[in-house]
């Protein structure tokens, strides 16, 4: 980012966070506040991604742990295990959705140019679920897009068929196994 | 400015979806009463308001539209044009038309679409026959002509539903009620006030002084909770109302001729309860109309009057409120029933099944589409649905019939759905709720029961076997079992079963919040309550549970 670009670039900012060893980034503008992390009620049935519920300020927000989703090695819950609260859409509707993270990073300014697309194959994320990449420092941040996390179809099939599900997942993670870095 | 408007544009559609479910209703009277001025009235004045809204909001087409249906209404209004049934079928597609352009004007679109030009064109033909002496009454205005703008079937599956969903989450409240609460809550703050101040100078006052204090904010506490739960009663008229539309619609379609009768509608429920009742009621009302009303020539034969009678009544029982819809049609063939379960497996031997079971099987998912198949009265479509719904509410359904002289359809459910009496129970880290009208007695689990390598076992109580099963290992939730177990017995109509659990916590009031959307089908689960420590636990929906058992246990044997 050089002072040059800064003047005539929309610039956006995201906020980025670790999710198990993984730099990834959302919009901030989808962010609505970072809690630190407490107990989640499990809701049984669901597939192991979603972790079940918590009490926002009397309203009941689903929570999702997004590294077991991406197949990515789960960090035991520390001191800096947040739940990011986002607002997703689904099923054409804004959801509250809670994501947690294994440690919140910081906020950057991002220009279009910044954020390059994602390869063919390298990452640990789907590519569906990505809507680029972007550098920061040394290393690539992960750009989420957090509408199509929570897709209908998953979660449908997922309901029924929980434990088929978690084969899936493991059985992915077994293929992505071999490291980027 | 544009905030203004913004607010005028909200009042607007608010007023306008009452006021067009006001214009149903009359012109449906209207079609029984066609010598009622009182009616057409009532019905001018809704358009007339509209129109006024609409040029004061600057919505020029809907102004041009409410403009041509003034002028419809004035020559009938005149005497100059007869109520026949046409003109009525006119009127309600424009009271449809009206709903649509209400609802697009919300969203700051305003055309004519092609429903609106159809109306225009049908209601200038209508006019212009009527100018020309002695030719109006031969004229048949046909709605098929030109494209339809709502084809029948459309508008009896939608009920009155456009505008319906923009009203529902609104509430008129009595201006009394509100000051009663006003009222309460500065009394609370006051007794609030009060047992702090007592517990800051704890030297001076008693334990039993602060008790005391406490008790009587209690108490206030309590009478806020009732009001406000009164405060969200309305009457199910309304609701009951608007399926007259559909029955007219409906029966018009399958040729079929059906009246609706309503009783009770000043019964007062939860907002909340309207709206989800909507739904269910439609598909029962449409199964009455679509499979158990016989068409008017085989009613003459059978000795009945041509049109169809559906009767859809509510009333209270203790703390439930019941709702029945019952048809005088031919009843529910118990014979074709058993055949179309059996070729999908769900009974073995019919011999022994009561009649109450083979209306149970209705409720059967998948039991529609087999009998639509084999074109039998396929009387359970969508039945499944309806149960699944109102047991979501936690509500119970059943069916009646008399082979030949009609079927009913009776839902009860509880009059609030804001809070329940709830009872805590514990298993693992994790606390859940069940309802305590369906907790029947606690009792240990004897060790010799607990057998780790089963989720689920038969106690005997009182010599009588109680099936029960871990309610830990049902859901899945890690760590150990734990030590001592207690056993809930709950019951749901009339089965009953055992959750074994670690712990009991006994019985309070509990505030029922919907789960995420994303959470709708959870299989045992029906709502989440938050308790006083902060966290969430899961309200259990037992009749769910139980039939999951039960499903579960046939599979096994």
């Amino acid at each position: 980012m050089t002072v040059a670009t800064k003047e005539t670039v929309e610039l956006e900012q995201y906020l980025t966070f670790l999710l198990s060893s993984e730099e990834c980034a959302i919009s901030i503008l989808k962010v609505r506040e970072i809690i630190e992390y407490d107990t989640v009620t499990i809701v049984p049935k669901m597939p192991p991604w979603v972790r079940g519920v918590i009490n926002l300020r009397g309203a009941v927000v689903p929570v999702v742990n997004l590294a077991a989703k991406f197949g990515m090695q789960e960090k035991p819950v520390s001191k800096t295990t947040c739940i990011v609260i986002v607002e997703a859409r689904f099923e054409d509707q804004g959801t509250i959705v809670g994501l947690i993270v294994d440690g919140v990073s910081q906020v950057m300014e991002l220009s279009a140019e910044d954020i390059q697309p994602v390869p063919d194959f390298g990452t640990q994320v789907e590519m569906d679920y990505l809507l680029g990449m972007a550098q920061v420092g040394r290393r690539f941040a992960l750009l989420l897009d957090v509408d199509k996390v929570l897709t209908t179809e998953e979660l449908l099939d997922l309901g029924e068929v929980s434990s088929h599900a978690e084969n899936a997942l493991t059985g992915e993670r077994a293929e992505e196994e071999p490291p980027l870095s | 400015m544009e905030i203004r408007r913004d607010v005028i544009l909200k009042n607007f559609l608010v007023e306008s979806a009452e006021g067009l479910n006001l214009m149903e209703q009359s012109i449906l009277e209207l079609e029984s009463r066609p010598d009622d001025n009182e009616l057409i009235q009532a019905i001018f004045r809704v358009v007339h308001t509209m129109k006024g809204n609409a040029s004061l909001l600057e919505i020029e087409g809907l102004l041009a539209f409410t403009h041509s249906v003034e002028d419809l209404l004035d020559t009938v209004r005149n005497g100059k044009l007869a109520v026949t049934s046409d003109v009525i079928t006119l009127l309600l597609d424009t009271v449809d038309v009206l709903r649509k352009m209400v609802a697009a004007a919300g969203e700051d679109k305003d055309e004519h679409d092609a429903g609106a030009r159809n109306i225009l064109a049908r209601i200038a033909r209508r006019l212009k026959e009527n100018e020309k002496p002695g030719k109006g009454k031969s004229a048949e205005d046909k709605p098929e002509e030109g494209p339809s703008p709502l084809s029948v079937s459309e508008a009896a599956l939608s009920g009155s539903g456009i505008a319906y969903k923009e009203s529902a989450r609104t509430l008129r409240v009595d201006v009394e009620k509100l000051d009663r609460l006003l009222n309460l809550a500065g009394e609370i703050t006051i007794a609030r006030g009060r047992v702090a101040q007592m517990l800051e100078a704890k030297e001076q006052v008693t334990l039993e002084e602060i008790r005391d204090a406490h008790s009587f904010a209690d108490s206030l506490h309590f009478e806020m909770q009732e009001t406000v739960l009164k405060a969200r009663m309305v009457p199910i008229g309304p609701l009951f109302h608007q399926y007259r539309r559909t029955v007219r619609d409906l029966a018009k379609s399958l040729g079929k001729m059906a009246q609706l009768r309503i009783e009770g509608e000043e019964i007062e429920v939860d907002t909340s309860v309207v709206e989800h009742l909507k739904d269910p009621l439609l598909h029962i009302i449409r199964n009455a109309l679509d499979h158990g009303i016989e068409l008017p020539a085989l009613r003459k034969k059978k000795g009945k009057s041509p049109a169809g009678m559906i009767t859809i009544r509510a009333a209270h029982q203790s703390r439930n409120i019941v709702i029945e819809v019952a048809d005088d049609g031919a009843g529910l063939d118990r014979q074709k029933i058993i055949e179309a379960a059996h070729r999908m497996g769900l009974v073995e031997e019919s011999g022994k099944l009561t009649d109450q079971d083979v209306y149970e099987l209705i409720f059967e998912s998948g039991l529609t589409t087999a009998s639509e198949i084999s074109d039998m009265s396929g009387r359970g479509v969508g039945m499944d649905v309806v149960r699944r719904n109102v047991q979501a509410l936690r509500g119970s359904v059943t069916m009646t019939s008399q082979p030949g002289a009609g079927a009913t359809v009776r839902i009860r459910m509880p009059l609030t759905l804001a809070i329940i009496e709830g009872f805590g129970v514990g298993v693992g880290d994790e606390t859940y709720v069940i309802p305590v009208d369906q907790v029947i007695e606690c009792v240990e689990l004897p060790a010799e029961e607990n057998d780790i390598a089963r989720n689920e076992g038969v106690l005997q109580l009182r010599n009588e076997p109680l099936p029960f099963l871990h309610l830990k290992d049902h859901f899945g939730i890690p760590g150990d079992r734990g030590g001592r177990q207690s056993v809930v017995v709950v019951q749901h109509e009339s089965s009953r079963a055992g959750l074994a659990v670690n712990a009991l916590y006994g019985a309070t009031q509990t505030v029922i919040k919907p789960l995420p959307s994303i959470f709708q089908d959870v299989p045992g689960v029906s709502g989440s309550a938050i308790l006083g420590n902060g966290r969430v636990a899961l309200i259990l929906d037992i009749p769910a549970l139980l039939r999951d058992y039960r499903a579960q246990e046939a599979h096994e044997s």
